[in-house]
């Protein structure tokens, strides 16, 4: 007679399953039969090991946190959607990642250079500078000044959203 | 015809060819694209991957900047048309979401209607232009030049946001390429990504992913051409960082299109490319 076996999880990692699903984007985890259409397309996952999105799925339906959260795996992948348009299930591990994303950043984890992209936005309203200097150089070129932002209203909704005070921690 | 012109941060930054043609291509075609003041960066794909609501309500204060102008949105990168476009068709759909999203709005005076739409430039010249009539503006077509085309993801991807063209099968730029005189080429692997977006996490990967597609590209075709500031960076920068670079011309849509209206090198900005493009000028006829 074979034995039985059954995979458990911890109280700890059935919590971050259920707090991953509740995020919008997230809630098709469980319908997943890890077919490996995903990782099969990913343009990522043909050269680099340790961006999976079918092992992200796996990983994810047992409330493995730490393993993916840890490393760099979540801001690995590129938001190409090749892997939301296939999936025979609609699971969809490109909104996976970003709904793990929303976690990482709630518990002070964030990728350094999203950090710094949000700072600039943040900061002047664009992800680069585009100041006088570059202005004369676009006018050389036959080009109008740059829209200058209104940082004071992109600052403003930042505020009003909780955003910056989500950034401040990181 | 009047758009309101969100060129978006990156071409804004350093992508002046880009810009450049794309007005100078505009002008030709009777067109008219009015700066958008205040507005700023779109929220870049990624914010959404943070935090949701922040991402609509970005995206959304300068969607109203355009509603205020009373212009539909014309973009020329394919992160901010997904961006734009995401948020757009969002907040059109759900009221309730919308009336949260207001809420935040209220704080700097704005208020989003939903009287407006967002397409990409490419989208704009098949749709409100039409091939025949860019086809009869055409008045010194290429001649034998063979071209690979880049659509980049977020032209078409999420399918069911974007609602446009064939996600698996598009048609539209290689359409566009062919009313120039030139020929698009099939090639393998053509709507893979470029991976522009993970540069800042793992830049190998990208320029590794970037020389493969540019490598298959120049075995069927004399030169690349993007619609997507970042897939053209991506594109152009691998070569130059290669040991051995392919040697293949990256040229944003407008500046192929602009040549085949009779527009000069100097109004495409050819001379900016990175990988010398004037080789693409002896495929011109007359």
């Amino acid at each position: 007679m074979t034995e039985k076996k059954e995979i458990r999880i911890s109280q700890a990692e059935a919590d971050f399953r259920r707090r991953l699903m509740e995020t919008p984007g997230a809630e098709k985890l469980m319908l997943c039969y890890q077919c490996g259409t995903c990782t099969a397309d990913c343009p990522v996952a043909m050269r680099v090991e340790e961006f999976r999105p079918r092992r992200i799925a796996r990983l994810a339906a047992y409330g493995q946190k730490e393993r993916l959260l840890g490393g760099d795996t979540v801001w690995l992948c590129a938001g190409c959607y090749t892997c939301y348009e296939r999936c025979p299930q609609k699971v969809r591990v490109s909104e996976i990642v970003s709904a793990l994303r929303k976690l990482a950043v709630k518990e002070g984890i964030i990728h350094p250079t999203y950090r710094a992209l949000m700072r600039s936005i943040a900061e002047m309203g664009y992800i680069y500078e585009i100041g006088e200097f570059e202005n004369e150089m676009r006018e050389d070129e036959g080009l109008p000044p740059a829209p200058a932002p209104d940082t004071d209203e992109v600052d403003a909704i930042l505020r009003r959203t909780g955003f910056s005070k989500l950034m401040e921690r990181h | 015809m009047r758009y309101a012109f969100f060129v978006g941060c990156t071409t804004l930054a350093r992508l002046w060819a880009y810009e450049l043609s794309t007005r100078r291509v505009a002008e030709k075609l009777g067109v008219e694209l009015v700066d958008m003041p205040g507005s700023s960066c779109c929220g870049t794909t990624y914010l959404d991957t943070l935090d949701h609501k922040t991402a609509l309500a970005v995206a959304a204060r300068n969607i109203c900047i355009a509603e205020e102008m009373g212009l539909d949105i014309i973009t020329i990168c394919n992160g901010c048309t997904e961006v734009l476009t995401k948020a757009n068709r969002e907040l059109k759909a759900n009221p309730a979401l919308r009336d949260e999203i207001n809420e935040v709005l209220a704080e700097v005076g704005k208020e989003f209607k939903g009287t407006v739409e967002v397409k990409h430039f490419v989208k704009m010249l098949k749709e409100d232009i039409g091939l025949d009539a860019i086809k009869a503006a055409v008045t010194r077509p290429f001649k034998g030049l063979r071209v690979g085309a880049h659509y980049g993801c977020h032209m078409l991807r999420p399918s069911d946001v974007m609602l446009y063209d064939d996600p698996e099968a598009p048609t539209t730029l290689d359409e566009l390429i062919d009313v120039t005189g030139a020929e698009s080429i099939a090639y393998p692997n053509k709507l893979e990504c470029c991976t522009g977006p993970i540069m800042g996490i793992r830049e190998d990967v990208t320029w590794s992913v970037g020389l493969e597609k540019v490598e298959t590209v120049k075995r069927y075709a004399d030169i690349m051409v993007t619609a997507c500031p970042f897939c053209y960076i991506t594109y152009e920068r691998c070569q130059l960082m290669a040991e051995e670079s392919p040697d293949v011309p990256v040229v944003h849509y407008p500046q192929l299109l602009g040549l085949a209206l009779a527009l000069s090198p100097d109004e495409v900005g050819l001379e900016m490319n990175n990988i010398d493009a004037s080789r693409i000028l002896k495929f011109l006829e007359g």
